[in-house]
């Protein structure tokens, strides 16, 4: 019997060789290191990471005790970037508000996300009746304008650190769990999903071994945003009182208390602050949004 | 003088990975009034040439040389105010896919009015006018009333008129077709195409048809423009181009296509490999790395488009000539399958079988507004080692039929019964026993394989589900499997998105093989895949059926891979089967009118036979399977239909031997019955 | 199209159930009593048990619910004991502000983002488009009212040209003859919101971009301004309609705390002030309004959505 796949190179299978690519991953990372925003808004997010935690190391201060003496100075070369009202040093105050920040930001973003993944992928994979009380939940929670709430509650009383973390995951798990329950929708009639089916397996094994990791992206993507949306509500919360309770420093309280002092021109309390907050956030929405152009451009590279 | 003419055209993309060539170095020209076709596979560079005349170029495209003369003028470097007149008024383009290519939120006749106002700076009344003209020229039924309609309420094939009518309203000189019917059923892609004829001739254009399809050239192609990786290999007259093919790029394709007229034995040309990529095109001809009649030159340096008839060039340094062409008997005889030692028994029967899905809306309040009724009772047979075919266009439950094979739905009533017990009321353990022996091969290469999984985990999980083997023997038993799909064992290794489509059906059929099934349902096995690449998969699945002894049920709208590959073939028509029996039965003495219809359908890559055909074999659209008509379903497209069809619905009746179909006035005797006079269908 | 107003109708119901039945519950959760917050820490046992029976509060909880709901159902948002007023009293009063103040930034940040996303989308990754979502980016970063001190602080303290407050007169009309006091907190609300909409436009209008609807367009010969205007626009704005939908409890929100900085006379500064002294009636009133208001929004979002895709509008 001749062999009818003569004219291919011998020893080919008859299918012919693989196209070799990247795997996923170093895709992802060389289209990440590609986009220019993104790639700022990752150094950004470092230097502000060392900033906050390594920084310290070199620069000492006392974020503890006031000092009345000290109060409102403007910045010198002790105090380069002056120090608030309660003598704290203003450079000092923004590493330790920035490990607060930091560390709920990313506290948050993983319990919301975690939550939210959960809530999404039931509600999508069962749907049905199911969904659709889930998902009703979940209207009614947005629909409550729970800052207001927030406010309500920031004048009786000032939340530890987990009860702020648990109380901004209670705000932020809604948007991953639209968009999971949403992702999940479609994978769950891809036909991919459909053979796990016709081998037998089961609904548990789909879940876990099929759409979870096929959402991954969209859920770093907007793990991401959570993170910086957390900082921002933060600093929004903490402007009208609810945050955590002295001498715990956060940027947004640092704000709070600079406010009162914008019209007695020391800037040096209020501006620093708030160009923390905004970089950092900036930072975290560039890397978001660049993950996001590069999976869009991952799924268009058949 | 020409009307078009194309001159050295090089089309570039620019990509991450570098250039694309897309179109590197093409010329032709188009005469007044003819057609001419421009052919090949997806890549090939087809589709951008006619881009590239309309400067509708993506993004990243540009064109880097050459010249495009139209009207005295060269398109290539014209500016965007010139081009713009130009467009839609003296060339017009129909694309592929009508539903995406219509704005869905503006009424069909202001889309059509709308190119009117734009080059004859008529009135708004003037251009509504003229658009309700363009829709009755385009055969829309009840114009007037249409103008209102938006997209999403006509059908595929309505909806391609409209797209033809918008390219016609300001009477181009040239049209351009670019896969006008790829998205459509094969009886509306028909009606289309003998459309876009019937317009070519009343008004005097020439049309450039773009398609992939060598069936829809023959037919409807004055000369023939066959593409390779961004060039013309070959171009001629058409029958020249059928009968004395004389690149082998040409031959080996015509080789490969199953066709409703060869020996059904014959095995089809697998042409090996995959196109190249144009990113970095390999330096001689580009071809060769595919070519069985490549040598050393071949390799290094480029053929150029030549011979010794000036009206038939082909860039080839060792031409098939009638000589050499593959002929039949060059091509080996296909697998036999292992003689039956017997009377096969019946493995599968599906008894009267019914599906039904509610139409529902709302969220909280459900309620039905109607059902689709998918299949309606429909009883068949599946005998053991063979392959039962189930062909027929949209709406016609045969994907429904396969998935409840496989249990991915239960039927609304009626059983599945394999080897007797009734797989539609089993559930849990004994459900996933039986699971093993019914497996699916599912139509896209590309949404069938876990993209985050690695091959050698695709393959496994079957095994791992059903618990079979331990950990080494599994893997070998998945490299096995590779090798036998003729895939290299380290594929394991690699993730979907590494492989080329006809790779990944490859893997998908490995799947599917893995838990040695006794039957494998084929939803539109090769139907996503490039036409070079559809053989090597057919014959793949002979080849695995004859080795494994399995039982297929193929699924497909296309009567050519069917008959390659089915010895019991079943006809279905809006849920119902309307002609069952052998091949030879089914494909040489039809009984049924849609069966006949069908079959003059297909588009055969033979000029001859499809000069022949006259007029339109099926016409009318396709009912909504939520509401189909009374009695005979196909009555409203029936040229035979009378008042008893919509009255009364046929039943299967006996033809001899297995041959069953249901109609009234059917084509051939019934068995015990004396002559029909049936009425001639063309 | 009918049933898909019905079904959004019957779902916004059961949302503002729901937010009853929370809001019910969040208020009994109180820390303290209701009647100590009300008549003060150092009512004794008897005064709390007169008032408990007075107003109902000793009854089991589901018929106070009920009782609660009726309130509601008739309008009755509950009485501020502070103010000595009934909450609605001081709802109806501000209301018009607020609809003025949200009214106008919601109308104002549309004309600005819709423009721009189309232009990004159409000029995507040349200079003008990496500039305006950088500044949108920054926008968008900024808590809110970081913005709103911004300007203040120079316009009002620098420049001296606006006003750092809102106009106070007690009515809309004279709200709205003091135009200079209003730019400000409009400017702001103006900003965020248009700082909000403006990432999804771009993607909108890119995704829009690049269907095969717009190569048809080209394909006609159209000029490019009707294919914009006539091809794009109608398009893009349908996900608008959604997109502004969603954002409802985003911008009431940035409405409380755009009135808080600038004093503006709206039910968000009545809310904020209630909050502060601990007025539980308006608090929790107030709170059911938003969400209510919350829901109609999106009620009626969702209806333009339907009114703008004719693919609902005939199905």
């Amino acid at each position: 019997m001749t062999d009818i796949t003569a004219g291919a190179r011998p020893g080919t299978p008859e299918g012919g060789e693989a196209i070799r690519q990247d795997a996923g991953w170093r895709m992802i990372l060389r289209a990440f290191t590609e986009n220019k925003l993104a790639l700022t808004g990752l150094i950004l997010v470092v230097a502000v990471a060392l900033f906050c935690f390594v920084g310290p190391l070199f620069w000492h201060t006392n974020q503890v005790n006031t000092n009345i003496l000290l109060v409102n100075e403007r910045p010198s070369a002790k105090h380069p970037l002056g120090t608030d009202d309660l003598g704290y040093d203003v450079l000092g105050r923004l590493m330790a508000g920035g490990r607060s920040s930091l560390e709920v930001g990313l506290a948050v973003a993983l319990v919301a996300t975690a939550i939210g993944v959960l809530y999404g992928v039931i509600s999508g994979f069962f749907g049905g009746l199911a969904d659709t009380v889930l998902m009703r939940l979940v209207d009614i929670i947005l629909a409550i304008p729970v800052v207001y709430l927030f406010i309500d509650l920031a004048t009786e009383f000032k939340p530890t650190l987990l009860l702020l973390i648990a109380v901004l995951s209670l705000l932020s798990w809604l948007g991953p769990a639209r968009l999971v329950r949403g992702e999940t929708l479609s994978l769950r009639v891809r036909e991919y999903v459909e053979a796990v089916r016709t081998m037998g397996g089961r609904s548990g094994r789909i879940i876990v071994r099929h759409l979870v990791p096929n959402t991954v992206g969209t859920i770093v993507v907007n793990a991401t945003f959570q993170v910086a949306d957390a900082i921002s509500i933060l600093a929004v919360l903490s402007y009208f009182g609810f945050s955590l309770p002295p001498p715990t420093a956060t940027w947004g309280g640092m704000l709070e208390n600079g406010v009162n002092f914008l019209y007695d021109g020391y800037w040096w309390e209020i501006y620093p602050a708030t160009l923390m907050i905004v970089l950092t956030v900036v930072a975290f929405n560039f890397i978001g949004d660049g993950l996001r152009d590069s999976l869009d451009v991952r799924l268009q590279g058949r | 003088m020409s009307v078009l003419e194309i001159d050295g055209l090089r089309t570039f993309i620019k990509q991450r990975a570098g250039v694309v060539r897309a179109v590197d170095g093409v010329s032709f020209a188009i005469e007044p009034g003819e057609t001419i076709g421009l052919v090949g596979e997806s890549g090939c560079g087809k589709t951008m040439t006619g881009l590239s005349i309309m400067g509708l170029l993506p993004n990243r495209g540009f064109i880097a040389d050459g010249a495009i003369r139209f009207g005295g003028a060269d398109l290539a470097t014209v500016n965007e105010a010139a081009m713009r007149k130009v467009r839609g008024n003296e060339i017009g383009i129909v694309f592929q896919d009508p539903m995406t290519s219509l704005n869905p939120t503006m009424t069909i006749g202001h889309q059509i009015a709308e190119v009117v106002s734009e080059h004859r700076g008529v009135s708004k009344a003037a251009a509504m006018a003229r658009a309700e003209e363009v829709l009755a020229l385009v055969g829309m039924p009840r114009p007037a009333e249409r103008l209102e309609y938006y997209p999403h309420q006509l059908s595929g094939g309505l909806r391609q008129r409209v797209m033809i009518g918008i390219a016609l309203a300001c009477e181009p000189r040239l049209l351009i077709a670019d896969e006008p019917t790829t998205a459509l059923d094969v009886t509306i892609q028909d009606q289309i195409l003998a459309l876009l004829d019937e317009l070519k001739q009343r008004l005097g254009m020439a049309v450039l048809l773009i398609t992939h399809d060598m069936g829809v050239i023959a037919g409807r192609a004055d000369r023939v423009l066959v593409m390779y990786a961004g060039k013309i290999v070959e171009q001629a007259v058409t029958g020249q181009l059928f009968h004395r093919a004389r690149h082998p790029y040409t031959g080996a394709l015509l080789a490969s296509i199953p066709r409703l007229d060869q020996p059904v034995k014959q095995r089809l040309y697998a042409i090996p490999g995959v196109p190249p990529d144009l990113a970095n095109p390999p330096a001689g001809c580009r071809f060769a790395p595919r070519c069985r009649f490549a040598t050393d030159e071949c390799t290094g340096s480029e053929p150029a488009l030549g011979g010794p008839d000036p009206a038939h060039p082909y860039a080839c340094f060792h031409p098939i000539g009638p000589g050499s062409a593959l002929t039949p008997a060059e091509v080996t005889e296909g697998h036999d399958r292992p003689g039956g030692s017997g009377a096969p028994s019946d493995l599968l029967a599906l008894d009267h079988i019914v599906k039904e899905f509610p139409v529902t809306r709302g969220g909280l309040l459900r309620r039905a507004v109607g059902t689709v009724k998918a299949v309606s009772d429909v009883t068949l047979t599946i005998r053991r080692g063979e392959t039962l075919g189930l062909v027929g266009e949209s709406g016609c439950g045969k994907t429904t039929i396969g998935r409840m094979i496989v249990a991915l739905e239960r039927p609304t009533s009626g059983r599945v019964l394999f080897e007797g017990q009734d797989v539609g009321g089993l559930s849990g353990a004994p459900l996933r026993q039986v699971r093993k022996d019914l497996q699916i091969m599912f139509q896209d290469p590309y949404a069938s394989l876990d993209p985050r999984m690695r091959v050698g985990s695709i393959l496994r999980e079957p095994l791992q589900i059903q618990g079979l083997g331990s950990a080494a023997e599994q893997r070998a038993r998945i490299a096995d499997l590779l090798r036998e799909v003729g895939l290299s064992p380290r594929s394991s290794a690699l993730y979907p998105h590494e492989f080329s489509g006809g790779q990944r059906q490859r893997i998908g059929l490995a799947r599917a093989l893995a838990l040695s099934p006794k039957i494998i349902v084929a939803d539109e096995p090769v139907s996503a895949l490039d036409v070079s690449i559809r053989s090597q998969i057919l014959n793949l699945m002979r080849r695995l059926q004859a080795a494994h002894g399995l039982t297929y049920v193929v699924i497909s709208h296309d009567l050519s891979v069917i008959r390659y590959l089915a010895d019991q073939v079943g006809v279905m028509y809006l849920g119902k089967i309307v002609e069952v029996g052998s091949r030879t039965d089914v494909y040489e003495r039809p009984a049924h009118p849609y069966t006949l219809g069908l079959l003059n359908t297909i588009p055969v890559p033979d000029p001859e036979v499809e000069r022949a055909k006259q007029g339109v074999a099926v016409a009318g659209e396709i009912p909504s399977a939520m509401d189909p008509p009374s009695g005979c379903r196909f009555r409203t497209r029936c040229p035979l239909a009378r008042d008893i069809c919509a009255a009364e619905e046929p039943v299967l009746r006996s033809f001899g031997g297995e041959h069953q179909a249901a109609c009234h006035f059917p084509l051939q005797t019934p068995a015990g019955e004396s002559d029909v006079s049936g009425v001639p269908v063309r | 199209m009918i049933g898909f107003i019905i079904r959004r109708i019957g779902q916004a119901v059961i949302v503002i159930a729901g937010v009853t039945v929370i809001v019910f519950i969040l208020r009994h959760l109180l820390p303290g009593s209701i009647a100590r917050a009300i008549i003060g820490l150092r009512a004794t046992p008897g005064q709390v048990a007169a008032f408990n029976r007075e107003n109902g509060l000793d009854r089991p909880l589901p018929l106070q619910y009920v009782t609660f709901l009726n309130q509601l159902l008739h309008g009755n948002l509950g009485y501020s004991f502070k103010q000595n007023m009934s909450v609605d009293a001081i709802v109806v009063h501000d209301l018009p502000n607020d609809l003025l103040l949200v009214g106008v930034s919601l109308v104002l940040a549309l004309l600005i983002a819709i423009p721009v996303g189309i232009w990004q989308a159409v000029r995507r990754n040349k200079l003008v488009d990496y500039a305006a979502t950088g500044i949108s980016f920054v926008l968008y970063s900024m808590p809110a009212y970081l913005l709103g001190l911004l300007l203040i602080a120079f316009f009002a303290v620098n420049l001296r040209v606006l006003p750092a407050e809102a106009p106070q007169q007690p009515t809309i009309g004279g709200v709205l003859s003091d135009p200079a006091g209003l730019v400000l907190p409009v400017a702001t609300l103006t900003l965020i919101t248009v700082a909000l909409f403006s990432r999804y436009m771009r993607s909108s209008a890119i995704d829009s971009l690049t269907q095969d609807y717009m190569r048809t367009a080209r394909a006609k010969g159209l000029r490019q301004t009707t294919i914009l205007y006539r091809h794009l626009l109608r398009n893009s704005l349908i996900p608008i309609a959604t997109l502004v939908g969603i954002s409802m409890p985003g911008i009431l929100t940035f409405g409380l705390i755009v009135e808080q900085l600038f004093n503006f006379p709206g039910v968000g500064l009545a809310y904020f002030n209630a909050a502060v002294n601990g007025d539980y009636p308006v608090v929790f009133g107030v709170t059911v309004l938003v969400a209510v208001a919350t829901v109609l929004g999106n009620l009626i979002a969702d209806i333009a959505y339907a009114l703008l895709d004719p693919r609902v509008r005939y199905d």
